[in-house]
């Protein structure tokens, strides 16, 4: 609430004597108001970093950590788990980013007719976005529990997913087109980019809308007069103007959905087989698991350098979006 | 502009159809976009027998003779008793006694880690906000923009450091020191970057003129920032506060891995518990969800102003 209250007359001649004093010498103040936040960063960001640096080159022995130069970046690039992985996080963001991006943009845009009801639809839709993933992960499990899920019925036929007893979250993956590369994905893997979609819908179609809002109804309205019908419109006026906006959605999506690892815990735990295991979940189950911290380290840095990309592209991208502007 | 004015009696516009058309998707969108919690509702107040049907129903209220008539309805809240494991005692206030530990322990943990972190977001942001807001410095725009690319830093690749650290903390033996002092930093330094910016963007909007008067009335200019401007920054505090405190509350991974004590545990690790736990009784594992969901469901349809103020402000610039 902006709230505007009638500043006192002012007695000019104390105010400039004030500002000068305060000119001459440093002000401290905002050095000390900004310090707790620093420290608290650098202990709880920073340093944590550095110190992944230093596990990533070490190794856990029975003696204590020994150097071992770059070997935990060998072998994690030599296990087939860790390959097999990056395919399964290579299909989850490409369905889950695009899904997400084309759903929310078409609920934004139908958002965006600003009828009467608009206001109760953005809340109900938001619901989702306020359940933690973990409680995603269980709404949804429970939806295909082998034989007892609501969907189950639908799901177990036969002829979906082949023999008997099995259901979206046991069937295993069907044998790969691509040598290597997990593709088609499970049934359980599809699923999960269905749960994952459902949640980060309502972020992206909220962060859309803001962006629809501030395209102004004349243009639209000129480009129909022009003869341009709806589809046109959007093609070539709407998503050009909202594009900044999309690429930042794009980039955060990514980012969330490389590193969100709770759903993943309540929906599949990476079954069947390893079908669902994303490179997050791997990372768990290489250092939590395996105890090899070592190595998790290896790999959540180079985890970590994706991300450190994706943000300087966000950050180029807005800052290009304010420059525009 | 589409068609000339419709009179009364003419056909629909062309506007007025795409108005229904498109309310007809919206409520089509809502309906998918609920069914998975209506039917968690639905589950949790089944009974056992009625969770395990083969094949699976809708509503419990078929009959021998009828598919649904609803005098026949099994409504039940034998999923709630099972999380909440009530028992009478005479010496508990109210005759009975809770001793499911998702309320006793894992929400009570949860509430917390929710609020001091909470507090301590809305504390240091606010005072950090205010000085990035208001003052030029040297290294201002570096330091800015090292806190914005902080902001993607995800937690779990720090976690393993995190963890690591933790260790070493316990090990030293430092008197009144427990894990939940470690989470509760973790989570503020987690959540802290982004709050940063969009506590600045609050104040940015709060005219200095007002701090400028207080000033020259004699208050120093940490009683202008705690007895004008943060009164005035209020709302935007609240907004930071609540979708802090929702994060913290659904956060499950830093809980679940930083906290060695299953006592100190969160409810999100309670909740992940109780999967491993029922696997076949999908109405205990509703029930958990709507208890643990809930609050966070009731505190957004009453604040969602709020909500929606910091997502736009803190998303614009993340």
């Amino acid at each position: 609430m902006e709230q505007t209250v009638p500043a006192p007359l002012r007695d000019d001649s104390s105010a400039s004597t004030r500002t000068k004093r305060k000119r001459r010498r440093i002000d401290w103040l905002p050095f000390w108001l900004i310090l707790p936040t620093v420290l608290v960063l650098l202990a709880i960001q920073v340093y944590p970093v550095f110190y992944t640096l230093v596990l990533s080159v070490q190794e856990r022995k029975p003696s204590g950590w020994v150097y071992v130069g770059l070997r935990n970046f060998e072998r994690l690039f030599n296990a087939s788990a860790v390959r097999e992985s990056v395919g399964h996080t290579l299909i989850f963001l490409v369905g889950y980013v695009v899904l997400t991006l084309t759903l929310g943009f078409i609920i934004a845009l139908l958002l965006n007719r600003k009828s009467r009801l608009s206001g109760a639809y953005i809340t109900l839709l938001f619901i989702p976005w306020i359940l933690a993933d973990i409680i995603a992960g269980a709404v949804f499990r429970l939806l295909v529990l082998p034989d007892y899920g609501l969907f189950s019925g639908i799901l177990q036929q036969p002829g979906i997913f082949g023999p008997n007893g099995l259901s979206v979250l046991t069937a295993p993956a069907p044998k790969p087109w691509f040598g290597e590369f997990p593709f088609p994905p499970s049934p359980a893997l599809i699923y999960l980019i269905l749960a994952s979609v459902w949640r980060a819908l309502p972020f992206v179609t909220i962060l859309l809308l803001a962006a629809l809002q501030t395209v102004s109804n004349e243009v639209i309205e000129s480009s129909r007069i022009d003869g341009a019908n709806a589809l046109q419109t959007i093609r070539h006026i709407t998503i050009p103007l909202i594009l900044p906006t999309m690429v930042v959605a794009l980039f955060s999506l990514t980012l969330g959905g490389m590193n969100g690892v709770g759903m993943v815990f309540a929906l599949t735990a990476g079954g069947p087989g390893n079908s669902t295991e994303v490179l997050s979940y791997l990372l768990y189950s290489i250092g939590w698991s395996a105890l090899d911290f070592g190595r998790a380290a290896a790999l959540a840095l180079m985890i970590a350098v994706v991300n450190l990309l994706l943000i300087a592209g966000t950050m180029r991208v807005t800052r290009l979006q304010q420059r525009s502007e | 502009m589409t068609t000339a004015a419709s009179g009364p009696n003419r056909a629909p516009t062309r506007k007025q159809r795409e108005g229904f058309l498109a309310n007809a998707a919206l409520t089509l969108i809502v309906f998918f976009a609920l069914l998975p919690i209506v039917t968690t509702i639905l589950i949790s107040f089944k009974r056992e027998e009625d969770v395990t049907r083969k094949p699976p129903v809708i509503f419990p209220c078929d009959t021998a003779t009828s598919g649904f008539d609803i005098t026949a309805c099994r409504w039940s809240t034998e999923g709630y008793e099972r999380v909440i494991l009530a028992q009478p005692s005479e010496s508990a206030p109210f005759g009975f006694q809770i001793r499911g530990r998702m309320l006793t322990t894992y929400l009570p943990n949860t509430v917390l880690y929710a609020s001091v972190t909470g507090l301590l977001v809305v504390l240091l942001a606010s005072l950090s906000g205010y000085a990035f807001s208001r003052y030029q410095f040297r290294g201002k725009m570096l330091l800015m923009t090292g806190i914005l690319a902080i902001t993607g830093v995800p937690l779990l690749t720090n976690l393993l450091a995190l963890y690591q650290m933790g260790i070493t903390i316990r090990k030293s033996g430092i008197p009144i020191y427990d894990d939940r002092i470690f989470l509760m930093l973790t989570y503020t330094g987690f959540f802290l970057p982004l709050s940063v910016w969009i506590a600045k963007g609050f104040f940015d909007a709060i005219p200095r003129e007002l701090e400028e008067a207080a000033l020259i009335d004699g208050l120093s200019p940490l009683g202008s920032l705690f007895r004008i401007t943060l009164p005035l920054a209020m709302p935007g505090m609240l907004s930071i506060f609540l979708l802090t405190f929702v994060n913290v509350w659904n956060e499950f991974i830093a809980g679940y891995l930083l906290v060695s004590k299953n006592e100190l545990k969160p409810a999100m690790f309670g909740m992940y518990d109780f999967l491993g736990q029922n696997i076949i009784n999908a109405q205990v594992i509703a029930a958990a969800s709507i208890i643990i969901a809930l609050p966070m469901v009731v505190v957004f349809l009453l604040a969602r102003r709020s909500f929606f103020r910091a997502m736009v402000e803190g998303a614009i610039k993340g």
